[in-house]
């Protein structure tokens, strides 16, 4: 480069050189590209919701699935009030993040939730919508809403507006577990079922503000994908 | 040589130069230093904040984690200059002595090769070699981004990144390609070029230059770490709150602009001083080569508009280290405080990015055309317009913010008024190609390219502009593919014809023509079709930097990114001409255009003062044509 | 542009009108005639036929009056673009080729005339757009002024990341929008937690959602429809989800989705 004398190769080398250096260059940016997708991949394994009979409603016959998971403190809180937890997280966490459902079935989820909670950002999202007369039952007992100052998590479960899929919205509240209660390992189980129309993807979020130490508490655990958030797969067959 | 500084009334022996601290200090020290007291400012940081929350916060707030990585990040920067000799010089003019000769000489690298690079170079012309690296990896860097992020874009249902991973390449990519498109023409062309153009020895100031591309240097890691704290959710716009929430890696962007504003502002100043005071004899304001005056005004600008930046992010730092609440309305904060700063530097910043890239054009047409630059005073009056102007028009950005609705309208005439000076960038183009005959050359290609490109990112920024358009248009893809036309069609295909036009002169070589031309045209067709697709999902009505969209936005979609992919190829072909050509590349003749600049005066390798001798100027370098 | 008289000054001074026929007997000028043409042409096509193919459905005078800016700018700039454009593809076409620099072109170093033709021309053309613009505004205010009375409101909440919407007259709180046509609406729109931006996009309108002040938007529906509401600030992880369906409907369908909401008609 310093010095101007002549340095150049025949035209096939260069050539050559150039197609060499046009696949390495993709090939870069596919390493980048395949890490990235892998990195982002690790976070989302697939819980199926299982079949079991069929149910009745509005007059219609319907495959009924079942799907169940947990919610669980952060480890410090659950390390304090020794909750027994399959796996470990530094933040609270829906232990499963991409549900897969069959299309046009009545789907029953039932969540088992160990978490404290506070307050709600927006109060909306303490009622229960979208479910099967908008009820849900915990521990039992049915219930169309919570107090928007008793709620731990909330799973909600939207999708883009679109011609090709139907409208599909769940908000369950879920009841907090007392601080004495925590102590003892205390829970909530809440179940509730809902229709799902046609194939579809969507998503699901809590829209409770557990991102401590951050503003209007939607950071941290509410920034990352896979804790507090998902993915919604309604399937066919 | 005009750089040195003596004092003759001080009596000292003088240090044979091979001994002096300076020899022995480069990059890698740089780096030592810069590393080893950041992990020191980072144990230290950490255990004290540890015990000011009494031990019992581990791992810390989400505040204390902010102090801690950015301490760490500001020293990282502050060490690298010290590892590199920075301060040496300010060190020796405080305690009352200076560098000497020998050691002046020294730092401007005389007869070190290659190794020079790696040091605290004071040359203009190493500087501006190692900008052109910089931007260079900058926008590789961010165009592979570009490539992740239509990948994921190539077809609905988020299938191939998390929406986190998402929202940081976003982020990135944008930060990452401002920066670059800032320094993409002053940098290495300004560096490199201007200094011999004008027909100094140097810049002003060459130690400020220097650290002008140093300092820069020090924030590529500080920026790359963000992908390692959790990436970026904000954009590159990083608007409060959503910044001051965001997680650790929103540090790393706050340290990064702050460490960039004071690289832009010495060397803002720098090149300012050096034109306004350092032009040859002869060479009036009115025989100033326009690229000069374009650059000129280009850094100028920038100068009042990045510390407003730097103060945003100033102030987002606290927010989020001390919670002062400058940007969070529920501690009597507003998001629009931050909005209104952020643009008043955005706004600006466009056309810090767009001048030089249309100057560099300007300064290329009457060579290739053989004709005069088609009124200069235009073309000044043109650049000067926009400049001022573009101070004025910051809130066309918060149409919709509902900060100040019955502004609006003052600012819509405002933005509409620079399509007058716009205007005249144009007819000084087409001016100069009208009776000419082009010279088909790499660099000409590229102004026909502009003018198409421009011409469409100006259209639309019409109605952009336009308050009700802007009511269904603002933050959609239609917006995205709009500054893509202005600060890539336009602005950065400006400096790609630069650097062909001057790759003889930086390298001593001529660009390989054919994978030229190859490059060009996958690059501009590419470019085209992906950003039509983007017009057409924008007006479609889908939002900017979403992971996942409707069935309807598929096809525009798709269309983008196979034109992306084809952007992506030709970059690098052309990476790989810029490579090849400067090992392998045609020997070029000290004046290959037969352009009329002084630049073109001076031999490969250009001699470290760059003249023996300062030319005379008696007339600007239009010259060409015959008759009159 | 340049001016013909260059090379028949001396001969005899001719009138204006020939000129101009001198001028357009030029080969490069009827070239560029031509080329302008064309090029306006394609431009003039590009705005009429893309823009309504591409948009939504409009669903309000906003979003007409959107889309007639994108299409009539389109127009009206059409013949500088031409122009522009005509002038670089019949320099393009003139292209030299070959290792040597062609012959110096003729040394035009300005045009006065042309220059302030130019400009005074681009100063017209920025004010037609002002003007437009302004009257757009300035008809927009007048209406959210004149309509507040029989306006129906409708609180906007932008939470992360999801919107919800309150119609205090109704007594309801919905997920969705659904608006009756002809009556006018304002939305009072405001954020729980980040910038968001309120966007029903058939409605060609859009505000920004902050956190503890209110902005305030108008419109009102023309047309019965689905209405798509997007987010159109990016505020986090799920920004791009944060889109909800809603509807324009006739005012008795509007009524007894209020009554099955549990909420009351006016």
């Amino acid at each position: 480069m310093e010095t101007a004398t002549h340095n150049e190769v025949s035209g096939g080398k260069r050539l050559a050189s150039a197609i060499a250096f046009l696949f390495l260059g993709v090939a870069v940016v596919a390493t980048v590209g395949f890490t990235l997708h892998s990195v982002s991949k690790e976070s989302q394994p697939k819980t199926y919701a299982t079949v079991n009979g069929t149910v009745t409603v509005d007059g219609k016959e319907l495959p009924h699935a079942f799907i169940s998971q947990s919610v669980f403190p952060d480890d410090a809180s659950a390390r304090a009030n020794n909750v027994n937890r399959t796996n470990t997280h530094p933040w609270p966490f829906y232990t499963d993040s991409h549900l897969v459902l069959p299309a046009h079935s009545v789907v029953t989820m039932t969540l088992k939730v160990y978490d404290g909670g506070e307050e709600l950002n927006t109060n909306y999202f303490a009622k229960v919508v979208g479910t099967i007369d908008n009820m849900m039952t915990v521990d039992g007992q049915q219930v169309s809403s919570l107090p928007p100052t008793e709620v731990q998590h909330t799973f909600t479960l939207h999708g883009l507006p679109t011609s090709t899929q139907e409208p599909l919205f769940v908000n369950v509240p879920l009841p907090k577990v007392q601080d004495a209660d925590m102590e003892k390992n205390g829970s909530h189980l809440v179940v509730f079922s809902f229709v799902t129309g046609g194939a579809g993807e969507y998503v699901w979020n809590c829209e409770y503000p557990c991102g401590d130490g951050t503003y209007a508490k939607f950071g941290a655990v509410m920034g990352q994908n896979g804790y507090m958030s998902g993915k919604v797969s309604v399937v066919n067959g | 040589m005009s750089t040195s500084t003596k004092s003759k009334d001080v009596a000292r022996p003088v240090p044979n130069p091979k001994r002096s601290l300076i020899t022995r200090l480069h990059m890698g020290t740089g780096v030592v230093v810069g590393v080893i007291l950041a992990a020191i400012v980072y144990y230290l940081l950490k255990k004290s904040l540890l015990t000011y929350t009494d031990g019992a916060a581990d791992p810390l707030s989400p505040h204390d984690n902010n102090i801690l990585l950015l301490g760490t990040m500001f020293t990282w920067s502050i060490g690298f200059m010290i590892g590199i000799g920075a301060l040496i010089g300010p060190w020796r003019w405080l305690v009352g002595k200076d560098l000497t000769d020998e050691e002046i000489l020294y730092m401007a690298g005389d007869g070190q090769g290659v190794k020079r690079y790696f040091k605290y170079c004071t040359d203009h012309k190493v500087v501006g070699i190692q900008y052109l690296v910089g931007v260079m990896t900058l926008l590789g860097v961010g165009g592979t981004m570009a490539m992740m992020i239509r990948t994921s874009l190539a077809r609905p249902g988020a299938h191939f990144v998390t929406p986190t991973v998402y929202n940081s390449l976003v982020g990135l990519h944008g930060i990452t390609m401002i920066i670059a498109m800032i320094i993409v023409a002053t940098g290495p062309f300004g560096n490199y070029i201007m200094p011999i153009m004008i027909g100094a020895y140097d810049m002003a100031f060459p130690r400020l230059n220097a650290l002008s591309w140093w300092v820069l240097f020090t924030a590529i890691p500080v920026l790359c770490s963000a992908w390692f704290l959790g990436g970026i959710p904000t954009g590159w716009t990083a608007y409060a709150p959503l910044s001051i929430q965001a997680g650790p890696g929103m540090n790393a962007f706050i340290a990064t602009i702050i460490i960039f504003a004071v690289s832009t502002a010495v060397a803002g100043m720098n090149i300012t001083t050096t034109v306004v005071a350092m032009r040859t004899k002869g060479m009036k304001w009115n025989r100033v080569p326009i690229f000069v005056i374009g650059s000129t005004i280009s850094v100028a600008l920038a100068i009042p508009a990045f510390p407003t930046f730097m103060v945003s992010m100033i102030m987002t730092g606290l927010d989020r280290t001390y919670n002062t609440g400058f940007f969070d309305a529920n501690m009597g904060g507003s998001g629009w405080l931050y909005a209104n700063l952020f643009w008043i530097m955005g706004h600006p910043e466009v056309y810090v990015i767009l001048i030089p890239g249309v100057a560099a054009l300007m300064e290329i047409a009457p060579v290739f055309v053989r004709k005069p630059l088609f009124s200069y005073n235009a073309a000044i009056m043109g650049f000067a317009g926009i400049a001022g102007l573009s101070i004025l028009v910051w809130a066309h950005h918060m149409y919709i913010a509902g900060w100040a609705p019955s502004l609006n309208g003052a600012f819509m005439v405002t933005t509409e008024m620079i399509s007058i000076p716009t205007g005249l960038l144009f007819l000084v183009l087409i001016g100069t190609l009208w009776r000419g005959k082009p010279w088909m050359k790499l660099p000409m290609l590229s102004i026909f390219a502009f003018i198409w490109d421009f011409l469409i990112g100006g259209i639309t920024g019409i109605y952009l502009s336009d308050v009700p358009a802007d009511g269904y248009l603002h933050g959609s893809m239609f917006v995205t593919a709009h500054f893509h036309f202005t600060l890539m069609g336009a602005a950065l295909t400006g400096a790609i014809g630069g650097l062909a036009y001057w790759y003889p002169k930086m390298t001593g070589r001529m660009l390989n023509e054919r994978a030229g031309y190859i490059s060009f045209w996958f690059v501009q067709i590419g470019f085209n079709v992906l950003f039509f697709g983007m017009f057409m999902a924008g007006a479609e009505g889908q939002p900017r930097r979403v992971l996942d969209y409707a069935a309807l936005y598929k096809n525009s979609n798709l269309i983008s990114t196979i034109g992306a992919y084809s952007v992506g190829i030709g970059m690098i072909i052309l990476l790989w001409a810029v490579i090849h050509s400067a090992r392998h590349g045609k020997v070029a003749p000290m004046n290959p255009w037969g352009a009329k600049t002084l630049e073109w005066t001076v031999p490969y390798p250009v001699p470290l003062t760059n003249f023996d001798e300062l030319p005379i100027i008696t007339s600007d370098p239009y010259g060409y044509g015959k008759g009159k | 542009m340049a001016n013909s008289s260059d090379h028949n000054a001396e001969v005899l001074t001719p009138t204006p009108g020939e000129r101009l026929t001198h001028f357009f007997a030029r080969r490069d000028v009827k070239r560029t005639t031509v080329l302008f043409f064309l090029w306006t042409a394609l431009f003039v096509v590009l705005g009429l036929v893309f823009y309504p193919k591409w948009m939504p459905e409009i669903m309000s005078k906003e979003m007409k009056s959107a889309e007639s800016i994108m299409i009539w700018f389109t127009v009206i700039s059409a013949p500088i673009a031409g122009l522009v454009l005509a002038i670089a593809t019949n320099s393009f076409m003139d292209m030299h080729r070959g290792d040597n620099p062609p012959e110096d072109g003729p040394a035009i170093r300005t045009h006065g005339p042309i220059v302030a033709v130019w400009t005074v021309g681009s100063l017209v053309f920025a004010l037609v757009a002002i003007a437009w613009g302004l009257i757009e505004v300035n008809s927009q205010a007048v209406a959210a002024a004149s309509d507040a009375k029989s306006a129906i409101t409708v609180e906007v909440t932008g939470s992360q990341w999801l919107w919800t919407f309150n119609y205090p007259a109704q007594g309801i709180e919905t997920h969705e929008l659904n608006l009756p046509v002809g009556v006018p609406v304002i939305f009072d729109v405001k954020s729980a937690d980040v910038n968001h931006s309120f966007w029903p996009v058939q409605l060609g309108v859009k505000v920004d959602a902050n956190a503890q002040v209110t902005t305030v938007i108008h419109t009102t529906p023309t047309k019965v429809g689905v209405i798509e509401v997007k987010c159109a600030e990016l505020c986090g992880l799920y920004h791009a989800y944060m889109e909800t369906n809603g509807a324009v409907m006739s005012p008795s369908d509007f009524n007894a989705w209020v009554l099955a909401q549990g909420g009351h008609t006016a």
